[in-house]
């Protein structure tokens, strides 16, 4: 079987979930000796492959991510253009013989559907996030909508990460239900590290990703328990200036620490230390970090409002808004250890059930539907 | 002769409100506690379809059957008071139930507690008796057969039950205690003469669990097959102990388990070498035919038939640690609203919904449980025993 794969990001470039999964997936499938040549952005940090039948393709250049908004800044103007040459690009470079075309999200949609044409064969599309996720469902731009469905009605077959998206793919894409099949993420195991009173939000900071709630969630801790852990917000993005000014209106910048953007091992690092991990996402289609958090041994308190929280059995689950709720269960596991002991033990165990083989063994179900 | 000895329990917990670690240290009253509302939705739901049309069938079936048709019920205490305070009817048809001489009631902690597995027996004995008299003025009634929570037994609770002055104990017939043996004989316990009624597990969960089941072989079980197969087991008797809310709950009416029901006393009586029996008509009638030895407690519950159900995981094992802890101090307060609360925070359901079991028997506890997941119900269920910690402590 081989497989022409269109993606945006591939490790050590990634930025968000889509990258983590197509590395392992494209790793996943080689090792089930599928082909696989994933094509990608030139980028620059060189994306390699150590499998003879997995091939990196770095097609063009790029100047966006798949996650940025087309009203930031420094990308006006030159937002939309970049994405229609990436994708003409492609549709140019893609040529010879594959069984299936597989491409994930919208940017690559585009290039996707004009594939299908040009080569005759299927193409199956992952969607990984919608316009809708991105937005935090306030002012969702129809541009990325038409085009997102534009590529689930023309693909043969949609993967969904989880349940929750492919609700949303039901009722605001009007796809059918049995045109969509849904493949959970998965998690390659971190280990644990010693523990510190840090209690972690580690994301884009952007509405969708819900980090205001966050630092109220903190507020009430601080204010009412004589446990004073340090709330790390990890990442970067068009909130943080906002949400600085919010913690130090709440009175609590000091308990605050604002990292950036953290490398691959100083986010590895960080899961490690940190005692509870927090996904307050106000509409999150996954959240692969959940689970990285867990498999590092630390608890995860998750919004209801993502894939994760359906996928996975031992984390609390909360309401992205209600932030008394989210202080009660983040004070809970810092205060009774019996908790936080039984949940990471059991966590942990449970990640073995996230394999990426088997998110590689289900594709291969998918594609073989459509071949 | 092979006796039928057809026992059900019959049990509501009283299910918390929602208690976060903000609402510690500010309770005003220990019944607070409990959300009233979500009970009472629950207990009308259930009494309708289940507590009072079985009443209603089970009190018909015994006059159609001359007597002849017996049972058996051990009604927990946390039951009785709802049934006080939202259907008294329901306690009514248990009279005329009683009334009709066919049937027989068991003692158990009125709590439905784990207080049989406490360090010190006294609070145990102290909910045996609070039961023993709920049934003395409701029914008029002394049981002679215990039956302690969720049938967990060992050696050590069976000592205490004799010397109680019971003269027999209902627990599992669990092949672990049994190994070869049969369960459908009395036992005796190890190291006193009280006599054992043994749960014939396959017959109880055939009705109780595997009745609607559509993959199982004997799906559908009508009352004729299922007559057939017990006069088939070798034995003096056959105990079938299961929950109550079986008929009717657990298994909906439209599965067919009133029709079930309602045939099996004659299918049963047609086979001329058997009839029902009351658990007090099982020991006195049967001698034992050998000893249990049981030093670790074991019960009915889940695949493993132990007490990992409310004990399995160090967040039950802490709550109950606290709960137990509590009990000396509020002993000394006398304060009768905390000794019930305390009481009431002591049913065994409270540890039952924090249960991190998988599989099969994960499923089966999720089914009963009103929380999100275990982790919820032990962060609601010691948010509340930590004010209840609170409320104990002298005030400065």
């Amino acid at each position: 079987m081989k497989v022409a794969m269109i993606g945006w990001e591939y490790p050590p470039f990634k930025t968000g979930g889509l990258g983590t999964h197509c590395y392992g997936l494209t790793r996943g499938l080689a090792d089930k000796n599928v082909d696989v040549d994933f094509y990608m952005p030139k980028t620059n940090k060189k994306a390699i492959s150590d499998k003879d039948n997995l091939h990196i393709i770095e097609v063009g250049e790029a100047s966006i991510y798949p996650y940025d908004r087309p009203e930031d800044s420094e990308l006006e103007g030159n937002f939309f253009e970049s994405v229609y040459r990436y994708n003409d690009l492609i549709v140019k470079k893609v040529n010879g013989k594959y069984d299936v075309i597989h491409c994930h999200d919208w940017l690559t949609m585009k290039a996707g559907v004009q594939l299908k044409e040009k080569l005759g064969v299927p193409l199956v599309v992952s969607v990984h996030s919608t316009e809708y996720d991105r937005s935090g469902w306030i002012y969702p731009n129809q541009w990325f909508i038409d085009i997102e469905k534009e590529g689930m009605e023309k693909a043969d077959i949609i993967i969904a990460v989880s349940n929750f998206t492919k609700r949303i793919l039901v009722e605001k894409y009007n796809i059918p239900e049995e045109k969509i099949h849904v493949v959970h993420n998965a998690v390659y195991r971190l280990g644990r590290g010693e523990k510190q009173d840090i209690v972690l939000f580690l994301g884009r900071l952007t509405i969708q990703k819900g980090p205001e709630f966050f630092l109220k969630a903190a507020k009430k801790i601080l204010d009412h328990s004589d446990i004073k852990p340090t709330f790390v917000v990890a990442g970067k993005g068009e909130m943080l200036s906002r949400l600085i000014n919010q913690s130090v209106d709440l009175g609590i910048s000091q308990h605050i620490m604002f990292t950036g953007l953290l490398t691959e091992e100083e986010v590895e690092h960080i899961y490690r230390i940190a005692r509870v991990y927090v996904m307050p996402s106000v509409s999150e289609p996954f959240g692969i970090t959940a689970l990285e958090a867990i498999s590092a041994g630390t608890p995860v308190v998750v919004s209801k409002t993502a894939g994760v929280a359906e996928a996975l059995t031992n984390c609390l689950r909360v309401d992205f808004w209600d932030v008394d709720e989210m202080a009660n269960k983040i004070i809970s596991l810092l205060k009774y250890d019996v908790l936080h002991s039984t949940i990471s033990d059991e966590g942990e165990k449970e990640c073995d059930l996230f394999t990426w083989d088997g998110v590689a063994d289900e594709t291969m179900q998918v594609y073989r539907g459509v071949i | 002769m092979t006796s039928v000895c057809f026992y059900f329990e019959v049990h509501q917990p009283m299910r918390l409100n929602r208690f976060s670690v903000f609402n510690i240290g500010k309770t005003e009253s220990p019944f607070d506690y409990f959300d009233n509302q979500l009970n009472e939705k629950i207990f009308h739901k259930v009494a309708n379809k289940c507590y009072l049309p079985t009443n209603k069938l089970l009190l018909d079936l015994i006059d159609q059957h001359d007597k002849k048709f017996r049972i058996s019920y051990s009604l927990t205490g946390t039951f009785i008071e709802y049934c006080q305070k939202h259907v008294p009817e329901i306690i009514d048809s248990f009279k005329d139930l009683v009334g009709t001489g066919a049937v027989d009631l068991i003692e158990e902690t009125y709590f439905h507690s784990l207080s049989g597995l406490y360090t010190d027996l006294t609070e145990f004995e102290e909910q045996v008796y609070l039961h023993n008299s709920m049934l003395k003025d409701l029914f008029h009634v002394t049981p002679k057969v215990f039956r302690n929570t969720e049938a967990i037994y060992d050696n050590r609770i069976a000592k205490k039950v004799a010397d109680m002055g019971y003269k027999g104990i209902i627990t599992e017939g669990a092949k672990k205690i049994l190994d070869w043996r049969s369960p459908n004989y009395v036992y005796k316990a190890v190291d006193n003469d009280i006599k054992v009624l043994l749960r014939n597990y396959m017959l109880s969960d055939d009705i109780g669990f595997r009745f609607s089941a559509q993959g199982w072989t004997g799906f559908p079980l009508t009352a004729d097959k299922y007559s057939s197969w017990m006069a088939q087991n070798q034995g003096d008797l056959i105990n079938l102990f299961m929950d109550y809310e079986t008929f009717g709950e657990h298994h909906w009416q439209d599965t067919g388990i009133f029709e079930f029901l309602k045939h099996l006393p004659e299918n049963v009586l047609n086979h001329e070498h058997m009839d029902f029996v009351t658990v007090r008509q099982a020991v006195e009638r049967y001698e034992p035919r050998g000893t249990i030895d049981v030093p670790w407690a074991i019960s009915w519950a889940d695949e493993d038939r132990d007490v990992s159900t409310w004990l399995g995981n160090d967040m039950q094992r802490a709550c109950f640690q606290e709960l137990q802890d509590l009990g000396p101090q509020i002993k000394k307060e006398k304060n009768q609203k905390k000794l019930e609360a305390w009481r009431k925070l002591q049913t065994s359901d409270h540890l039952y919904y924090i249960s991190t079991k998988g599989f099969e028997d994960g499923a089966v506890h999720s089914y009963f449980s009103h929380y999100d997941s275990p982790y919820d119900g032990f962060i609601n269920y010691m948010n509340i025993l930590q004010d209840f910690k609170q409320g104990m402590k002298p005030k400065p």
